[in-house]
């Protein structure tokens, strides 16, 4: 696969700039929202059309690409892109009865106002292209930068994914029984065994390539499927750790994408079971909620920890000691809505 | 309504139907360019206009050369509104 140079991540937690993650910030109303940093980098003319998809995901990947020269494409990862603005476009069809539209609701409700926007902004010509595959959006992008980086040997891609919550959304997935029906936090997420999880939105990006030098990690192997079936989570995680590690040894550190949602524990529980009893378990949707492309803040906390060999206490899901030796390897699952899965391996 | 606080009426929906949330309605000069120097809008924000006056007023500008004489500062297109609403 290939190497990661730099990361940024907007999300509910203080992960933006100089990252503090030893805190958990609290959730409302069953939602983790974004905290939004001032935008320095962003023409105000053009902040002030961008929804908050494109805002956050514009503001976490501009730091990446600072430097036009290194950067040979854009490619994002989204489930819905600007769902609040896409909604507002769809009401004003209903409510000026289908008279004369504005078009900035239009333009920033598509997916790839995101890429489209950062390419126009930094004057990239670059590969330039957003993949909506639902909740294996993130990791489609890392397959297409996997990809291109094998045809482009020195080249660096910028990649990352970005969902947002809106209000219309968030009903339509509470309704779904996606999220709790009941009062719940980010701070308790696991005690409670009921249905659905607590929603939350985010932007992670990557600034990846070949190169071993400078980087912070490696994405050693990405794997994805589709399947409702816990026994074919397990031999698909059996097969992905045989190809990588030695017979019986575990990664240093398994994240799970576990959300509170007790119809989901099955399939975390299918991992745990076949990774060495002592392994820690880490969690990382108490941070960031749960959305399509949450499977990338995931990421980015894995190489948060490998950068700083630090692991904030509230992310340990086990009482397993995370020994003094070095944090080497990160293996993340996550599966969204327990039909849709990934597994990815990072190493120092 | 009297000119003034047709005025008054026209800087608050302009801020609000182009997010400039940076600039109070006050502090918009009656006739400070819209365009250009001045407020700065540029051309997605005229269409932004043409559809407000629609909305808000009954006015259907359908020669681009008519919009570029009413979107010219909160006078033209007050003067505009007057002699044309409908609602």
């Amino acid at each position: 696969m290939f190497y990661i140079y730099k990361t940024s991540c907007i999300s509910p937690q203080s992960s933006y700039g100089s990252p503090a993650l030893s805190e958990l910030v609290a959730s409302a109303g069953n939602k983790l929202m974004a905290q939004e940093p001032v935008y320095s980098g962003i023409p105000p003319g053009i902040l002030r059309r961008m929804g908050k998809a494109v805002r956050i995901g514009i503001g976490a990947a501009l730091p990446l690409i600072a430097d036009k020269q290194e950067t040979q494409g854009i490619i994002i990862g989204t489930a819905n892109g600007g769902m609040e603005d896409c909604i507002k476009f769809l009401n004003q069809i209903i409510e000026y009865d289908e008279g004369k539209l504005t078009p900035t609701n239009f333009v920033q409700s598509t997916p790839n106002a995101i890429a489209g926007q950062l390419g126009l902004m930094q004057s990239n010509k670059g590969y330039n292209i957003t993949h909506s595959n639902r909740g294996l959006s993130f990791e489609n992008a890392l397959m297409d930068v996997d990809m291109l980086l094998a045809e482009n040997k020195n080249a660096k891609y910028l990649v990352g994914a970005v969902d947002e919550i809106s209000a219309y959304n968030f009903r339509i997935e509470w309704l779904g029984g996606w999220y709790k029906s009941e009062d719940s936090s980010n701070l308790n997420l696991f005690e409670n065994e009921s249905d659905g999880s607590i929603a939350g939105e985010g932007a992670a990006m990557f600034l990846a390539g070949n190169e071993k030098q400078g980087s912070i990690c490696r994405l050693t192997d990405i794997h994805f499927f589709q399947t409702d079936s816990a026994g074919v989570v397990k031999e698909a995680l059996t097969k992905f750790l045989a190809k990588h590690l030695p017979s019986g040894k575990s990664p240093d550190l398994f994240m799970s994408g576990e959300n509170g949602d007790r119809r989901m524990q099955k399939y975390y529980e299918a991992c745990t079971g076949s990774l060495a009893a002592n392994t820690p378990v880490l969690s990382f949707k108490q941070m960031c909620g749960e959305y399509p492309t949450a499977s990338s803040f995931g990421a980015w906390a894995a190489c948060e920890i490998l950068r700083t060999q630090e692991i904030p206490m509230h992310m340990l899901r086990t009482s397993s000691s995370t020994s003094n030796t070095p944090i080497s390897s990160i293996f993340i699952y996550n599966t969204y809505k327990g039909n849709q899965h990934s597994f990815m391996l990072l190493e120092k | 309504m009297e000119t003034a606080e047709l005025k008054s009426q026209l800087k608050k929906q302009i801020v609000e139907f182009l997010n400039l949330t940076t600039i109070k309605p006050e502090d918009i000069k009656d006739d400070e360019p819209l365009f250009g120097e001045g407020l700065g809008l540029d051309s997605i924000d005229s269409i932004e206009l043409i559809v407000l006056l629609g909305r808000e007023y009954g006015i259907d500008i359908k020669d681009p050369k008519e919009g570029r004489k009413v979107l010219v500062d909160i006078n033209t297109m007050v003067d505009y509104i007057e002699k044309n609403r409908t609602k």
